[in-house]
């Protein structure tokens, strides 16, 4: 498994920086790049194929963060699998030593950029060195301080300190802290599909448990949730020892030292799969009911719900939304609803506080954005729009929305023990929800 | 509180940088840089000889400048190769950062200047002794990317040193060197395998997986050397980092394709219909599963397609739910990952649709999906369709109808179609969905709705032909002939045309006495369905403006209705009509298509037509005038026989995990082909190594167990190793071992200590670890009886094998 090389493109298609491609024809980027930019002008309004086949040998996959694009070239048998974690690893690298990825970001860094590229990536497209934490050692983060000294000369002379001489691959040796702390950020991701007749067609939860170690020395952790029975479908940084938690769903690690993923997982509640019986119903009726027990039991419900008139005539449509929030209040939230091609001419209201309306990507998209929304209240769009035939708009309603402070899992953090050092850690644990529906118009 | 001390200090930096800057003028220039140091890298022809300046200055401040502008030149993509041979001279510097981005520099063009890169050989050998590991591995780096290949010698001399070096980041660098040099001069290639097999050795897991990529790049078919290896790598599989981990599996399913035996089932007489039988699987083969297992638990999707891959290729039939609800999980990690992982379960979907369906929710098609996804997505959920769940799946295949996707709404409709003829329950809620399209004012929506009614209405005549009545379906031809107005669509009105055209004359002839005693309808024409003619004269009437895929249809359904009833006069006169617009038509096709039929219409209508100007008066040339069951028979005849060719499962050859999956196009094919089983798999004791054997047994017992192994080795004609008497490799590893035992490992260990400390863990702890130390005991004794029934065992397998599952 080897990418044959990576090109990174600024938000003009640009490029900033790109591997050597020293196995293919110097030719190779420019036809990755150019098969990236044909393919973005004819993909309207449906996304990019992110696999790309170029020519009889490569392929190009790319992947967009912060305004930048990431293509990868593969060729022959290499699964793209492979490229996408790889870039995704790269992004996160870029991330954790820039804080953000942006195009002028990187052209201020192109040095450190650069040899990020050529420590990660060998020159026949193995990745080499990939743990954040070794990197720092190789690769000194670009920092006011640092630019200051070797402004003045004084860091020169700073040599790093014996590199890979940890003997854990993803911890640094010789951490030091004044306070010891651990920030866990617990971010859960409802993503659902909204029938029609306002019935959950499917919704799954996934979560993820961020954390941010500031932690001295070589500190073995033992963590434990109140209620961890409900999460399936784990996955784990590779410090969790895989035992322990197959033993009794805790997590046993060494930490990396600062921000890393320390586990995703879905959150199933009861044992069988989600809201089937409502998708496999009978017949309305029936449907209605089932939903009815399954969310009661499931306990997690859409905490929106949707009602929508669309008429559709011969020279444009008739839009009436009504979005009617449930028990918990909600942030951020963001309707967007696709007009169809040569849609125009877009006239509304937005009947509630604080609500706004635009349209977006040339004239085909309606937004709708509400900064906070009660619980228990009833916001509503109405408007109309023209359109030279017979308007052809989405047939759903993409909704997003953030609820601090809250998970739908309600998972608890019951115990932090460390192991291994002598001083007592100061643990900070916080919740998060998205929200990503689709309401069925 | 950290976040403070760190304000504190940046904040304290910025204040001196500010003095600084007032005070030290002379620096002023070199903070603008530190600021914004990308945008003021430009090679203007001041700046090159600034950068010349700066390189040969003696002051490592100014050298660490140069190089990073010439870096940053580099990533620009321009060609800074005058300045090697400076940059070479600093290739000596005490400053690590200097040494580092002069390395950087020349592995960029090592490549590209071999011969200025030469000329610096001695530096780079003598960084192989650094005491940095970094500077270690960059000079091998450099020296393997030296394209010369006179100095093959002195790299592999080079890669021999590092592959025993004492860091394992150098030896993982060392492992990947060795395709280069292979490359370079493929003379060196028993060398380099010697090298792999020392790496192979390598007691801590991080160089495993460049171990594995240059044992697949140079050696792939000497899985022979892996034997000694086998059990161990497959044990510290779970330590090898995320890449590696990928590298490492493809090399262990390879070895186990070829060395091992394939796990057998056997199928029971009273097998559930599942088809679950007993199965044997070989214990090497089980324990490499059991390895993998926990590795579909990685964050990492790579790693956990390759571990499904593994899992799908090697396990017996009863491993294969443990990859669905990873393989789902994969779908919920990205947009990019769900393109590829949706083409996988698309593969794996079809030898066990009954694991993925009930889990069809999850597959739910997002109007914001790709246009691939979207299609996989209905292509899964038509393989998970069953009686159990066709009614969800077929609203959400008319809810995809709506889509703004053209491909999805295609597909989605041809779902439907399919969804029909596999559930026949189905088949009359299907029928009104798509006679709901038609209705529809996108051309898109009806024109497929036509294309698939249409092969319904096909298969359906053919498969009820008699027995059945054909009612339903021919109301279908009625409904869709009532509305051929509304059909705009060229190819969806041909379509309606040929279907009125074919079927005008079936449900005529049972149908025709109760026409006849409505009052008012006029009587209709005998042996014709009512709305046939109607179909024809509103076609007739709308013919120049029709394109010309219609316009062929129109002269055929002229034909056609003329010979099922050739005595009608308003037929007649119409088909007259039809006819002498087709012959003067602009298009040739339409012209000679009017001829043929109206040739071949002579010998039906007789002289009926007798005087009419046109093309009738052609038929006295002569030739052989067929009757009107014989033109019959040639126009309607041999229609039903296409066939929709079933696109669907059309991808069989397509491999797990690779590109050619994925784009559905044939990529180059290179040398990984993957193999597939041997009849036999290769002795199991060549895979005991001195760390298997049981730790009690050791001194007692052993000794007749080794000779076995040994005298096995001989006795396996599979074998290709030349290894005389216990490998050579089994005899080093315990005096290795105390030496590369790693941190990592003691770290490990640990952790039974950490669960010491709990109590009342502490006891199943201890009880689990007896319980493999007796499996351990069972196994040793297994081997010594082994000796005296390898024969019986031998011949039973032979029968298993013969009698079950292959």
């Amino acid at each position: 498994m080897a990418i044959d090389g990576l090109i990174i493109l600024d938000n003009f298609n640009r490029p900033i920086i790109q591997t050597s491609f020293q196995s293919t024809s110097p030719a190779t980027p420019l036809l990755h790049i150019d098969a990236w930019t044909t393919a973005l002008a004819k993909a309207d309004p449906s996304p990019v194929d992110p696999v790309l086949h170029v020519d009889a040998h490569s392929a190009c996959c790319h992947l967009q963060s912060g305004g930048i694009t990431f293509l990868a070239v593969v060729s022959g048998d290499v699964d793209p699998l492979f490229a996408f974690a790889f870039l995704r690893t790269f992004i996160d690298i870029l991330q954790e030593y820039f804080d953000a990825v942006s195009p002028a970001i990187l052209r201020d860094n192109f040095d450190v950029v650069y040899q990020l590229l050529e420590e990660t990536l060998d020159s026949s497209g193995h990745p080499l060195t990939t743990s954040p934490n070794a990197l720092r050692d190789i690769v000194l983060p670009p920092s006011l301080l640092n630019k200051l000294l070797t402004g003045v000369g004084a860091g020169v002379a700073h040599q790093t300190p014996n590199p890979f001489a940890s003997p854990i691959p993803w911890r640094k040796s010789a951490v030091r802290y004044n306070s010891n702390e651990i920030y866990f950020d617990i971010i859960e991701d409802l993503r659902a599909i909204v029938g029609r007749n306002g019935v959950p067609l499917s919704i799954n939860v996934y979560g993820k448990v961020d954390a941010n170690s500031r932690l001295s020395g070589t500190p073995d952790l033992l963590l434990s949730f109140t209620n961890p029975q409900n999460l399936v479908d784990c996955s784990f940084h590779p410090c969790v020892r895989l035992p322990r938690w197959k033993k009794d769903n805790s997590l046993s690690f060494v930490p990396p030292d600062g921000k890393f993923t320390l586990m995703e997982y879905r959150y199933a509640p009861g044992s069988f799969p989600l809201i089937q019986d409502a998708s496999a119903g009978k017949g309305a009726m029936v449907t209605t009911k089932g939903s009815m027990t399954t969310s009661m039991t499931n306990k997690v419900q859409v905490p929106v719900g949707l009602k929508s008139v669309v008429e559709i005539g011969e020279n444009g449509a008739i839009l009436n939304f009504t979005l009617i929030a449930q028990t918990r209040s909600l942030e951020d939230l963001t309707a967007e609803f696709y007009l169809g091609k040569g849609a125009g001419g877009m006239s509304g209201v937005v009947v509630s506080p604080g609500g706004r309306w635009e349209v977006v990507n040339g004239v085909s998209t309606l937004k709708w954005t509400m900064q906070s929304v009660q619980a228990q209240s009833t916001h509503t769009f109405r408007g109309t729009f023209g359109a030279s035939t017979t308007p052809r708009p989405s047939r759903s309603l993409h909704l997003h929305f953030t609820i601090p402070q809250s998970t739908f899992s309600s998972l608890k953090v019951d115990q932090l023990r460390l192991a291994g050092e002598g001083y007592k850690p100061y643990k900070g644990v916080r919740g998060r929800c998205v929200g990503e529906v689709e309401f069925r118009v | 509180m950290a976040g403070l001390n760190l304000n504190t200090i940046t904040e304290n930096a910025s204040r001196l940088g500010m003095r600084l800057q007032e005070t030290i003028s002379e620096h002023t220039r070199d903070l603008a840089i530190g600021k914004t140091p990308g945008s003021t890298y430009l090679d203007t022809p001041e700046d090159k000889a600034n950068i010349r300046k700066s390189l040969d200055s003696n002051s490592d401040r100014e050298k660490l400048q140069a190089m990073k502008r010439l870096v940053a030149l580099i990533s620009k993509g321009r060609n800074v190769s005058e300045y090697f041979p400076l940059v070479v001279k600093s290739v000596a510097s005490p400053s690590l950062e200097v040494r580092k981005l002069v390395y950087i520099f020349l592995l960029r063009y090592a490549e590209s200047e071999p011969d200025l890169a030469l000329l610096s050989i001695n530096t780079f050998q003598k960084d192989l002794n650094d005491p940095n590991p970094l500077i270690r591995a960059m000079a091998l780096r450099v020296l393997s990317g030296i394209k010369v290949g006179m100095i093959g010698g002195i790299v592999v001399m080079a890669v021999r040193k590092c592959a025993a070096d004492n860091s394992p980041y150098v030896r993982k660098v060392a492992a990947l060197a060795i395709p280069k040099c292979y490359q370079l001069d493929n003379n060196h290639l028993p060398e380099l395998i010697s090298i792999i097999q020392t790496l192979l050795r390598d007691r801590s897991p991080l160089s495993l997986g460049s171990t594995s990529v240059a044992f697949l790049t140079i050696c792939p078919t000497r899985l022979d050397l892996l034997h000694q290896h086998y059990r161990r790598l497959c044990r510290t599989l779970v330590d090898v980092d995320e890449w590696g981990q990928v590298d490492l599996m493809n090399l262990l399913m390879r070895y186990a394709r070829v060395m091992l035996p394939r796990p057998i089932v056997t199928m029971r007489a009273d097998a559930g219909e599942e088809g679950e039988g007993e199965e044997e699987v070989d214990k090497d083969l089980e324990l490499l599963l059991g390895c993998v297992e926990p590795l579909v638990q990685s964050r990492n999707p790579a790693v956990v397609m390759a571990t499904i891959k593994l899992i799908y290729y090697l396990g017996p039939p009863s491993s294969l739910p443990k990859v669905v609800q990873p393989l789902f999980r994969l779908l919920t990690i990205s947009k990019e990952v769900e393109r590829c992982a949706l083409v996988y379960m698309r593969i794996i979907a079809r030898r066990a649709p009954h694991l993925f369906a009930p889990f069809y929710t999850k597959i739910l098609v997002r109007a914001d999906d790709s246009t691939p996804v979207k299609r996989d997505k209905v292509k899964l959920l038509l393989t998970f369709l069953n009686t159990d769940n066709y009614q969800a799946l077929l609203r959400e295949f008319i809810d995809y109808a709506d889509d703004v996707d053209d491909q999805l709404v295609s597909e989605s409709i041809q779902a439907i179609g399919h969804c029909a003829r596999l559930v026949p329950d189905s088949t009359q809620q299907c029928l009104t969905a798509l006679l709901n399209f038609i209705k529809s004012p996108h051309d898109v929506v009806v024109s497929n709705a036509v294309l698939v009614l249409k092969s319904l209405v096909q298969n359906q005549m053919r498969s009820t032909s008699i027995s059945t009545s054909p009612k339903s379906t021919i109301s279908i031809v009625s409904s869709l002939a009532y509305r051929i107005d509304d059909i705009r669509h060229p190819q969806a009105r041909a379509c309606v045309i040929w279907l009125v055209g074919q079927y005008a004359g079936v449900v005529g002839v049972g149908e025709e006495p109760k026409l006849k005693d409505v009052p008012g309808v006029g009587g209709g024409i005998e042996g014709i369905a009512l709305w046939a003619p109607d179909v024809l004269r509103k076609t007739a009437k709308t013919f120049i403006q029709e394109d010309s895929i219609v316009k062929l249809q129109i002269i055929t359904l002229t034909a056609k209705l003329l010979v099922l009833n050739p005595s009608d006069r308003t037929l007649t006169l119409l088909a007259r009509y039809v006819f002498s617009l087709a012959r003067y038509d602009l298009n040739y096709d339409i012209r000679d298509r009017a001829r043929m039929l109206s040739s071949l219409l002579g010998g039906v209508l007789g002289g009926s037509l007798q005087g009419v100007e046109g093309e009738f008066e052609e038929r006295d040339r002569g030739g052989v005038v067929l009757r009107r069951e014989q033109v019959k028979l040639v126009l309607f005849e041999g229609k039903a026989e296409i066939v929709q060719k079933d696109s669907w499962l059309a991808d069989d050859q397509a491999i797990l995990g690779s590109l050619a999956a994925v784009t559905g196009r044939e990529m180059r094919i290179s040398d990984h082909y993957f193999p597939d089983w041997l009849e036999e798999g290769t002795e199991s004791s060549l895979r005991d190594t001195e760390d298997d054997k049981p730790q009690v047994s050791v001194y007692a017992q052993a000794t007749p167990a080794r000779a076995f192994a040994s005298s096995s080795n001989f006795a396996s004609p599979v074998v290709l190793t030349p290894a005389s008497g216990p490998s050579p490799v089994g005899s080093v590893t315990p005096a290795t071992k105390g030496r590369y035992t790693d941190d990592l490992e003691k770290f490990y260990a640990d952790e039974g200590t950490d669960e010491e400390e709990e109590e009342e863990e502490g006891e199943s702890e201890e009880e689990e670890e007896e319980g493999e130390k007796s499996v351990e005991e069972e196994e040793g004794s297994e081997e010594e009886d082994e000796d005296e029934e390898s024969e019986e065992e031998s011949e039973r397998q032979h029968l298993v094998r013969q009698t079950g599952y292959s």
